[in-house]
């Protein structure tokens, strides 16, 4: 699909959405001073549905995704993910949801410095309370699948930005999360890395049936979502 | 270019360096405090054990009264009855004999050893380790010759310990039963206790031989009697330090043991319990608050290193709760993170405590040779505070981080 695409809809009828966005507004107060980030988004995301969000520097793509991510909260809106509105939700059952059914990819990566890239991705195992063995087993069937199984054991600063985001996706992708949110995963990397971040994505979606939300400034990554939302000015398109 | 790339690596360098060093020096004041807070524990049950084991060597245990009746006693039993009365356990003679005794053995004469007549049951007032044989049995009141029980002192001064005779105008053949062992608390040089009964009787009532004078007779005229007795450490009459509680039981009665002067009675507390409770007590909290000061020190130490590096992590935190953690397995991550440190300092401060009290316990050991059971180690009491205090300090220095980093939020924190 093309960018500026329909309004939004259901990719496949008949099933529930997997989150649904309603009228969701973001203000911040910085010294004294009202600044409106987000003014109105709506839409909804289906599983096995990627949707690239895209839109100008500033136009709030970052803020949408963290409120998505239930790393932050709306100003007014609600937002329900998976049937259940997060709005209402308390921060420790927010975590939990956000443990067991998103996984981030960010632009910067956020690996654990001083971690080998197997402890990296086994942290959010650790969080689910996975017992060390087959933790060790997952991250490294999760970093093979990524290919690269002959860097288990090197740390971030020692890995190539390009191998950081494999690790990063590997990470996000470790509790199997029915969304996963992605912002501006390729922007640091060339185009075959970039490939071979949204084929991965891609895969999430078609096999495991997981939303995939990308934001992108890259034609190329936009091009090969199902859906593009295009924000401006804060609202949604 | 290569200015800027040097003073970067400089400048990281420093920054690590000042950070390891801010550990340590934190650590320091924890191992410190640790380490004088165990000292303080080891010590005072050194310091207490040490000395409950010198009073009850040579005193006896809690609530041991000496009775003397200067005065001639008609009726012994009479008299050993009313002390019970009075609310003693355990009542043993302490008598000195009329005479003084001499020793012989072998070729050797031993004319300076201090004898004292007891009975069976001064086993039960006063602590006796052995270093050979036993003390006495009911059974050796049957005895045809004198029984005795000799301290290591006397024993080695002996030459030959089967044949032994004592004697104050004559020799009488007696049984040596058992050797006491001599320790930094014996401070009588050479001792021997004869067990009163029939065999003994002459030696420790009779008139002193003809020539020679009694030695005691300026204070303890002849027929007059010593007691050691134990009572009840709750008994008023123990915690009664004039003693004139028990004075008065025992000398409301007199008149049955043929004494009519309460004045010629004395009776009072000898062993020293109730005192080194108080001493140890007293010491042990001064010494502790030393310690509570410097423990304190290191946890604002613990405190600064925590809040640094927080702010230095906030991003890493941040990943963690974007991962899925909650806040409160943040909160454990910090406070743990600092309960690990100090618990590490602990461990090295009770590392360092037992070379450093392993090392005295050699040296003292050199000097004077401790009673069984009064050894110089840290005691599992000491352990126990050390590394409990340890946690506590780690948990205490590491709420205040915690909290600071539960306060600031996931999206401010992923931008750092
Ligand atoms: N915590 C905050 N406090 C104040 N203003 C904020 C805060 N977070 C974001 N903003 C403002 O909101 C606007 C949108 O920020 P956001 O990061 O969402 O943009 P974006 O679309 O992701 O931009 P980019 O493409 O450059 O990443 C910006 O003008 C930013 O200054
Ligand atoms: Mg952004």
């Amino acid at each position: 699909m093309a960018v500026g695409a329909a309004a939004p809809a259901l990719s496949r009828p008949g099933t529930a959405p997997l989150l649904r966005a309603e009228g969701i507004t973001r203000h911040f107060t910085v010294s004294g001073t009202r600044i409106d980030v987000l003014h109105d988004c709506t839409f909804e995301v289906g599983r096995g549905e990627v949707v690239a969000i895209v839109g100008q520097s500033g136009s709030g793509k970052s803020t949408l995704l963290n409120v998505l991510g239930l790393l932050d909260r709306p100003s007014s809106g609600t937002y329900d993910f998976d049937g259940v509105d997060t709005t209402r939700l308390r921060e420790g059952a927010r975590s939990r949801l956000r443990g067991e059914g998103i996984g981030f990819v960010f632009q910067q990566f956020h690996l654990l410095e001083r971690r080998t890239a197997l402890a990296n991705v086994g942290v959010p195992l650790v969080l689910a309370g996975v017992p060390a063995l087959r933790r060790r087993a997952r991250a490294r069937e999760l970093l093979e699948s990524v290919g690269l199984e002959h860097r288990l054991h090197s740390r971030p600063h020692q890995l190539s930005g390009g191998e950081q985001q494999r690790v990063a996706l590997a990470r996000a992708l470790s509790r199997d999360p029915a969304l996963v949110l992605a912002d501006e995963p390729t922007g640091a990397l060339d185009a075959a890395s970039s490939t071979m971040i949204m084929d991965q994505l891609l895969e999430q979606a078609r096999v495991r049936d997981a939303a995939v939300i990308v934001v992108t400034h890259d034609p190329k990554v936009a091009e090969r979502a199902d859906r593009v939302i295009q924000l401006v000015e804060g609202r949604t398109r | 270019m290569l200015r800027s790339l040097t003073a970067g690596i400089v400048l990281a360098f420093a920054g690590s360096r000042a950070n390891v060093a801010r550990t340590i020096l934190s650590c320091a004041g924890i191992v410190v405090g640790v380490g004088s807070l165990i000292l303080v524990v080891t010590g005072s049950d050194f310091g207490e054990r040490f000395a409950i084991a010198y009073s009850e060597t040579n005193a006896g245990r809690a609530a041991t009264f000496e009775i003397s009746v200067m005065e001639e006693v008609s009726d012994q039993e009479a008299l050993e009855e009313d002390i019970r009365r009075a609310g003693a356990q355990e009542v043993s003679l302490f008598q000195t004999p009329s005479a003084s005794v001499l020793l012989r053995s072998g070729g050797t004469v031993i004319d300076t050893a201090d004898f004292r007549g007891v009975d069976a049951s001064l086993g039960e007032i006063r602590r006796f380790t052995m270093a050979e044989g036993r003390w006495f049995t009911e059974a050796d009141l049957e005895s045809r010759v004198p029984v005795l029980v000799v301290n290591e002192d006397l024993a080695n001064a002996m030459g030959d310990r089967e044949r032994v005779q004592i004697g104050t105008d004559r020799w009488t053949d007696v049984r040596i039963v058992g050797v006491l062992e001599s320790s930094g608390t014996d401070f009588t040089w050479q001792s021997a206790y004869l067990l009163r009964s029939p065999a003994s009787e002459d030696l420790l009532f009779g008139p002193p031989p003809p020539g020679q004078a009694d030695p005691y007779g300026d204070y303890m005229p002849s027929g007059g009697v010593t007691y050691l007795a134990r009572i009840d450490p709750g008994d008023p009459a123990a915690q009664d330090p004039t003693g004139t509680m028990f004075h008065e039981r025992l000398t409301s009665t007199a008149w049955r043991w043929g004494v009519r002067s309460s004045d010629s009675v004395w009776g009072y507390r000898i062993d020293g319990a109730d005192v080194i409770e108080d001493a140890v007590t007293y010491l042990s909290w001064g010494l502790a608050g030393i310690a509570a000061i410097t423990l304190t020190t290191g946890l604002l130490g613990v405190l600064n290193v925590g809040l640094v590096t927080v702010r230095e992590r906030r991003r890493e935190l941040a990943t963690y709760r974007a991962l899925g953690a909650s806040r409160f397995t943040l909160f454990v991550v910090v406070v743990m993170e600092s309960v690990v440190v100090s618990l590490v300092a602990g461990v090295i401060a009770l590392l360092a405590c037992w070379a450093l009290v392993t090392a005295a316990a050699a040296v003292l050991e050199s000097f004077v040779s401790l009673p069984t059971g009064v050894a110089l180690a840290i005691p599992p009491s000491g352990v126990l505070v050390g590394l409990g205090s340890a946690a506590a300090v780690g948990l205490l220095a590491g709420i205040v981080p915690a909290m600071r980093a539960l306060r600031s939020s996931v999206v401010a924190g992923l931008r750092e």
